[in-house]
Order: structure tokens, then C-alpha cells, then sequence
């Protein structure tokens, strides 16, 4: 007994020291990690608790939000605004520190009008032994008696992800793609020997319609396409 | 202290040591397996037909610089590899190896710890053992690094729905979450006409076990799903900076994570340690070894997957896909229960 006392002690001082990090950390990437640690301790409590789909589910969930959050910060945030993004005003620390007073008189009253340890719910060892074991029983309720309430977070979160793909869309003036644009290909390849007279013909017939869908340009000469900065005044001197 | 939980924690020992040295070998495997593929010798130099390189490469790798950035995030840094190779081998935890044996008039169970919710924990540090690269490529203060922590963030979100959502058949199935419980309703046979089949699931579950294999190869970042680190595009991925013992942790993880998710894979679809003739955890070997050869052998024949159609196989064809065989599964199992 006495070493699950020491353990569960231990759960909850590294659980919350971590919570503490988490808000005083000033680098987000680090107040998300402390998020993590203060998570896996509470799932680790769930486990002494004998909870262990709680545990589970905990992990498993919290973790991936916190991974999201994760990549929030780290695609959101500009890495050299972290400072300011510190910075406080006047205005939200007296806000802060009031919701914060809010909070814990709510706690304290909680606390205070009743006993910590809740009435115990319907369910006994028996139950959960008739159903079959936890997640069977867990599964029962879920889907006997909160059917409505399980109906509605799913739609809700159906809700959710149709925004987002309707709010990810491709926007439909956008400009026309690439591959919608006339598309020719730019051949340097000339005929030899053509280099020094361009034939007439070539000239007229540098546009060739090729059977796919892009055209061919034929290059008059080998430097036709290709500049170097400064290569032409250079010309013209020696031309002159 | 209990009898019982001392000869888990033993065992967990046990299981520990095993898995770091079939890991060692796990490498030369892969060469030895790539070097046939491709018409090469690969390691023998070191030891009899190379059996020592594993060895020499560890000491090489463990006396190297461990070289740190100037502008990484530093205890992020350090953290980040420790933090992948210790969660890779905890999954293992929940695997059974075998029924139980006797040990000096002791009752041993071959396997560490059996919960209700095993496949939810093996899932659970499933989804830890990411944070171990999104962190080291977020730390080392490198481009490439950062890219190729993003990549594998958004790869294992996607696939880990997918490999949840893919064993639901086999639960739907089985009536549990124990892994013990999924393995012994295996054992079981099953009588279709003059046919007599071991009841394993990835009999009534192929669709199930063909997408969890494809879930199960991105999750652990490998060929041909190994963008976090493409070679090509982002030199090294999230281990860029990484060098000597820190690197050797993120190769351990990946190593690791292989083997585990191979014998995972055995357990749930191919019956774990049940065999045709004398039952026992040879026969999870050799299931586990012929999943690590599958993933060599696409290792050295697939090309490596564009971006885009990695996502797009996971939210486009994986996961209508799982959703259909959930939902046939559901009906069938009530058909077969006469309720429906």
C-alpha cells in the first residue's frame, strides 16, 4: 500500500511541476513538451486507478493533439517573434490573473461543499465482471444510453471536417494551373552549318506542330535562347 | 514481493536484451538480404561471412564525436534520440511469446504483462515513439532536419488512424483487446466444409491485414515510405545532425519498431506462436522473420512514394477502404450472432 501511496505522490508532483513548466516555459515547443509529460502522468494514475482503457485513450488522443499543437506552433509561429509573443500587456495580465482567481475559487468551492471521493456510480466489480470486463462495459453504456450525446460529437466532428476541406478547397478564379496554358517545348537543337546564313525557311517554319498537345520552337541559332548579361554590348563594340 | 510480478519484470529483461541483439543482426540481415537482391556480396569481411560487422558497426558508431549545433535547441537535442529508443521496445511488453512454462516449479507466463487493452497500448506508444523524430527535427536548428520532422508528423498522424481503424475487424472478431485472449481464439480451428484452417484472422480479415501491413510500413518511416528522411531530397531527414551514439539511438528506434511491429503483425493476423505441429514461440520467430524480409524486399524494389500520394493513399483508398471492411465486419458478426 504504502509503495502505490509513494507512486501516485510522485505521478502527481512530476504531473504538476510539468503543468507549471508548461505556462512559465518560454518557448512553446517546450511548454508543449511539458504538456506531454503532465498527460502521460495523468494516464499513469489512470493505470493505478485500474483504468486502463481511460489510460490508453488518454495517451492516444492527447498526445496526437499535442503533436498538432506542435506543428501549429512550429508552422504558425515565427521562431524570432517568440520573445513578443511573450510579451505581455498590462491588459491580459490583469485579465489573466483574474480568470486565474475565478478558477480557483471555483475549485476551492467544488471542493469545499463536497467530499472528494464522488458518490460510486452504478456499476460494481459484479457488473463489470457479468459484461465481461471493462471495455465491454464501458462499450454497453456508451452505446446503450449515451447514444444521442456519441451521435452528436460525431456529427459535430463531421462538421468539422467538412469545413476544413470546404475551407481548403482550390479556389475556383484562381488563375488557370500551368498544365492549362498553352505549353510549347524550346528546342536549341538547329540545322548545322546553318549558323552563320539562318535559312529563310527555317525562319518561317521555326514553329513546328507536333502530334501531342505542345508545340515545338525550333531555335534559330545555338544562342537564340540563351543570354549572358553584359555578352551583347560586347558584340555590338566589336560589331561597330 | 509477488512471485508472479517478479518473474514479468525477469522476463521483460530477458525480452529487452533479446530484441537490442536480434536488432544488431536485424542490419546485417538487411544488408546480406539487399546484397542478393542486388547482385552484390555485401558484408564479409568482418568475423565469418561478416557475422561480426553489427558489432564493429556499434563500437564504431559509440566512439564517434557526438557533434551538437551551435543554434540547436540543446536539451531538446539530446533529449529527442533517448526518447524514440526508449519507447521502441516498450510495445514489446504486451506481446505473447508462448503459454506458460515451468521454471524451477515456478509458473512463468511468456509475456510480460497481459492487459485488456494491449492493442490500445501498443498503439499508445505508437503514437509517443513520434515525438522522439518531430522534436530531433525540430532541435538541430536545420532546415532539412525541421522538413523532415513535419513529413514524418503528418505521415504517422495519417497512417496510425488507419492502423487503428484496420485491427477494429479483428476485435469486432475476437470480442477483446488482449492479445493473450486474440491469440489463444486463434489457436483454434476452423471447419469450412472438408477444409479444416487454422482459425487465424487473416483468413476472415484479408482486407484488414493487407492495409494494416501498408500502415504498419509507413508507420515505422520505411521504404518506400521513408520521406522523413528521402535521401535525395532532404540529405538525412530529421537525423541530419544527429552523429555517433544519438544517431545509432534514432537507428536502434527504427530497427526496433520493425521488429516489434513484425511480431505484432504476426500475432493478430497469423495466429502468433500457433503452429501446425508443436505450438511454441519458433513459430512466432519465423512469422516475425518473414515480415522483416517483406520489408527488405520492398525496401530494394519500390521507389519511394511522392508526398502527395502518400497522403493521398492514406485519406483517398486506406481509409474508405477500412471503413467498408468495418462495416462489413460488424454485419457479418451479427449474422453470425442471429441478431440481425
Amino acid at each position: 500500500m504504502a509503495a502505490e501511496v509513494l507512486v501516485f505522490n510522485l505521478l502527481s508532483a512530476v504531473a504538476i511541476v510539468a503543468a507549471a513548466a508548461m505556462i512559465t516555459m518560454r518557448n512553446p515547443i517546450h511548454s508543449a513538451i511539458a504538456l506531454v509529460v503532465t498527460f502521460v502522468n495523468v494516464a499513469a494514475i489512470f493505470v493505478m486507478l485500474r483504468a486502463e482503457f481511460l489510460a490508453a485513450v488518454q495517451i492516444i488522443v492527447y498526445t496526437g493533439a499535442v503533436l498538432v499543437l506542435i506543428l501549429f506552433v512550429l508552422m504558425l509561429v515565427n521562431q524570432d517573434d517568440l520573445p513578443e509573443f511573450h510579451g505581455a500587456k498590462p491588459l491580459q495580465q490583469v485579465f489573466g490573473f483574474g480568470l486565474g482567481i475565478v478558477l480557483l475559487i471555483e475549485i476551492g468551492a467544488a471542493i469545499l461543499t463536497r467530499t472528494v471521493v464522488a458518490e460510486p456510480g452504478p456499476w460494481d466489480e459484479q457488473g463489470i465482471a457479468q459484461a465481461g470486463g471493462h471495455i465491454q462495459s464501458i462499450g454497453q453504456v456508451l452505446y446503450s444510453g449515451y447514444v444521442l450525446p456519441i451521435q452528436a460529437t460525431a456529427f459535430v466532428l463531421l462538421l468539422a471536417t467538412i469545413g476544413a476541406l470546404f475551407l481548403g478547397r482550390p479556389d475556383e478564379d484562381e488563375e488557370p494551373t500551368p498544365t492549362r496554358r498553352p505549353v510549347a517545348t524550346i528546342s536549341l537543337a538547329h540545322t548545322r552549318g546553318a549558323d552563320d546564313a539562318p535559312l529563310p525557311q527555317l525562319q518561317a517554319a521555326n514553329v513546328k506542330h507536333e502530334a501531342g498537345d505542345r508545340d515545338l520552337i525550333m531555335a534559330r541559332d545555338a544562342d537564340e535562347f540563351t543570354s549572358i548579361p553584359g555578352e551583347d554590348d560586347e558584340q555590338k563594340e566589336r560589331s561597330e | 514481493m509477488d512471485a508472479n510480478l517478479l518473474s514479468s519484470y525477469i522476463f521483460a529483461v530477458v525480452v529487452l536484451n533479446v530484441l537490442l541483439g536480434l536488432m544488431a543482426y536485424m542490419t546485417y540481415f538487411e544488408r546480406k538480404v539487399m546484397a542478393a537482391m542486388q547482385d552484390r556480396v555485401g558484408p564479409n569481411r568482418t568475423g565469418p561471412v561478416g557475422l561480426l560487422q553489427p558489432i564493429a558497426d556499434g563500437i564504431k558508431l559509440l566512439t564517434k564525436e557526438d557533434i551538437i549545433p551551435k543554434h540547436a535547441d540543446r536539451r531538446i537535442f539530446l533529449l529527442a534520440p533517448l526518447l524514440s529508443f526508449v519507447l521502441a521496445p516498450v510495445a514489446a511488453a504486451v506481446i505473447p511469446f508462448g503459454d506458460s512454462i515451468n521454471v524451477f516449479g515456478h509458473e512463468v507466463n511468456l509475456y510480460v504483462a497481459d492487459i485488456n487493452v494491449a492493442a490500445l497500448y501498443f498503439l499508445a506508444i505508437g503514437s509517443m515513439g513520434v515525438y522522439g523524430i518531430i522534436l530531433g527535427g525540430y532541435a538541430s536548428a536545420n532546415r532539412y532536419s525541421l522538413l523532415g520532422g513535419l513529413r514524418s508528423a503528418a505521415q504517422v498522424i495519417s497512417y496510425e488512424i488507419i492502423l487503428g481503424l484496420s485491427l477494429i475487424g479483428v476485435f469486432i472478431l475476437s470480442g477483446s483487446l488482449s492479445l493473450v485472449e486474440i491469440v489463444s481464439q486463434q489457436s483454434e480451428t476452423l471447419n469450412l466444409g472438408p477444409l479444416q484452417l487454422p482459425n487465424w484472422f487473416i483468413l476472415s480479415q484479408p482486407l484488414a491485414f493487407v492495409i494494416f501491413l501498408i500502415a504498419a510500413v509507413a508507420e515505422t518511416n520505411r521504404a518506400p515510405f521513408d520521406l522523413p528522411e528521402a535521401e535525395t531530397e532532404l540529405i538525412g531527414g530529421f537525423h541530419t545532425e544527429y552523429s555517433g551514439f544519438r544517431f545509432s539511438f534514432f537507428f536502434l528506434a527504427e530497427y526496433i519498431s520493425m521488429i516489434i511491429i513484425s511480431l505484432f503483425a504476426a500475432t493478430i493476423f497469423l495466429g502468433g506462436t500457433d503452429g501446425p505441429i508443436r505450438d511454441g514461440v519458433w513459430w512466432l520467430a519465423i512469422k516475425a522473420a518473414i515480415f522483416l524480409f517483406f520489408y527488405i524486399w520492398l525496401r530494394t524494389t519500390v521507389p519511394r512514394f511522392r508526398y502527395d500520394q502518400l497522403m493521398g493513399l492514406a485519406w483517398k483508398v486506406l481509409l474508405p477502404l477500412v471503413l467498408i471492411n468495418i462495416l462489413l465486419t460488424g454485419f457479418i458478426r451479427l449474422w453470425g450472432l442471429g441478431m440481425l
